[in-house]
């Protein structure tokens, strides 16, 4: 046991975060933009020995001073790491790591999900969640050809429908995966039920939650917030690599996609997939968006319309369902927070 | 005893333990990860039942990870986690039955 001494790391202490960064650098890895908080170890002399942070319900930018390896500096933080993330009652964990120092992590009660090879690692703390969700999700398989189409829908409009619809009529069964992760303006509760009744004419939809494994703040944290592109499409990739184990399960020989013109993660993200998928015999499909007023439909140009509180164009964008539904008064802390939200565009 | 809400107790340094424990579905589910299970895996689960029968804990997820932790630590670690998952702070039955 050391006598080293753990304790928080006030982003605002630019001092100790510079430490913090040196000891990072020195052992190759970039401190991500996103966290939510940041513990060190420090030596006698202040120096940060040992280095790890937390985001939502995962764990990240680990580090020991390569001096201290082999001491059980890791342990401590991870052990430091989980005890905050109980007390602000988060349990099922993730991270993500260096191909490499996995197994550190394995020894520390982590279970891997997904990897992309060379690169990184992405685990658990609980040994049958992704593998749970596996099997949950292989009792709606379906005979014949599958299809999937993962969605934000954030809210879902015509260009959604359209897309499911194309989805649909190519396949004997199309796996609609609703995003789950309630970081974007419409809950995901609302999200999902719009979905629903926007796909209920459709008979061979079946609608799944992406959970914490697809497009979540876990696999996909860039995917809500703002980052670099290299950050950007390393978890795309890992996401893609989550994606490939559920199309295996369903049999999903495609998926899905609207051509992204405006969002540079969700562009991002369909060059990946394109690049990736069919490694994995998946053919990725990216269909023309449909279009209205001469531009095309968008998620994003739906918020832009309901913060100017324009009515008569978001008619043509969005079906009934969602039409009834930002009309009602339960859209209606939504829409203040559009109102006062700088940007509604996906970045 | 119930487990009302998900607690933790222990750390993952050497000889010690980290038990989480979380409401259960009907029964006690026991994931163990121990860098030891060859040679006293039987033994850990054997100490980590006893004392959640002790306990009278009869539904609940239950984390492991041990770190090669003596028997009389892993005891002290679950009743610990169980203690917390009640919410209970002070005059700690160490040993006892809470009813």
């Amino acid at each position: 046991m050391s006598d080293f001494y753990i304790s928080q790391v006030d982003p605002n202490d630019a001092r100790t975060m510079a430490r913090v960064d040196g000891l990072l650098t020195r052992e190759g890895i970039r401190r991500d933009g996103n966290l939510d908080y940041t513990c060190a170890m420090f030596d006698e002399n202040g120096q940060a020995v040992a280095t790890g942070s937390c985001f939502g319900n995962t764990l990240r930018c680990f580090a020991v001073s390569g001096a201290h390896q082999g001491e059980g500096l890791l342990n401590q933080i991870v052990t430091h790491l989980i005890d905050y993330q109980a007390a602000r009652g988060q349990f099922h964990l993730f991270l993500y790591t260096k191909a490499e120092a996995a197994r550190f992590f394995t020894d520390l009660g982590f279970h891997e999900i997904a990897r992309v090879s060379g690169k990184l690692v992405f685990m658990e703390n609980r040994r049958g969640g992704f593998s749970g969700y596996l099997k949950r999700l292989e009792k709606t398989k379906k005979s014949g050809v599958s299809a999937a189409v993962v969605m934000n829908a954030n809210p879902f409009t015509f260009g959604h429908q359209y897309l499911a619809e194309q989805a649909a009529a190519s396949c004997d069964a199309l796996h609609l995966f609703v995003v789950s992760e309630d970081l974007s303006f419409f809950p995901f509760a609302v999200r999902k039920r719009l979905v629903e009744l926007g796909t209920a004419h459709l008979s061979n939809v079946i609608l799944h939650d992406c959970g914490p494994y697809i497009i979540s703040s876990a696999t996909f944290p860039s995917y809500f917030l703002k980052d670099e592109t290299a950050v950007i499409e390393g978890q795309a990739r890992l996401d893609v690599e989550v994606f490939k184990q559920i199309a295996g399960i369903l049999n999903i020989s495609s998926r899905w996609a609207g051509e992204e013109g405006a969002s540079r993660v969700t562009s991002l993200y369909n060059r990946v997939m394109a690049e990736e998928l069919p490694k994995a015999g998946i053919r990725f499909v990216e269909i023309p968006r449909a279009g209205a007023c001469g531009a095309v439909i968008s998620a994003s140009s739906v918020r832009a319309c309901l913060r100017s509180g324009d009515f008569e164009t978001l008619e043509k964008l969005v079906p009934a369902g969602t039409l009834h539904y930002l009309m009602s008064p339960e859209a209606e802390p939504v829409l203040r927070k559009l109102r006062s939200a700088k940007d509604v565009a996906h970045y | 005893m119930e487990i009302k809400q998900p607690a933790v107790a222990g750390t993952l340094e050497s000889s010690d333990c980290m038990v989480t424990v979380e409401p259960g579905q009907g029964e006690i589910e026991l994931d163990l990860d121990s860098v030891v299970i060859r040679q006293y895996g039987r033994q850990i689960r054997k100490v980590i039942h006893e004392t959640l029968d002790r306990l009278d804990v009869k539904n609940a997820r239950v984390t492991v990870v041990d770190k090669g932790a003596l028997d009389c630590t892993i005891k002290a670690r679950v009743e610990c986690a169980v203690y917390r998952s009640n919410g209970i702070k002070d005059n700690l039955p160490w040993g006892g039955v809470i009813k």
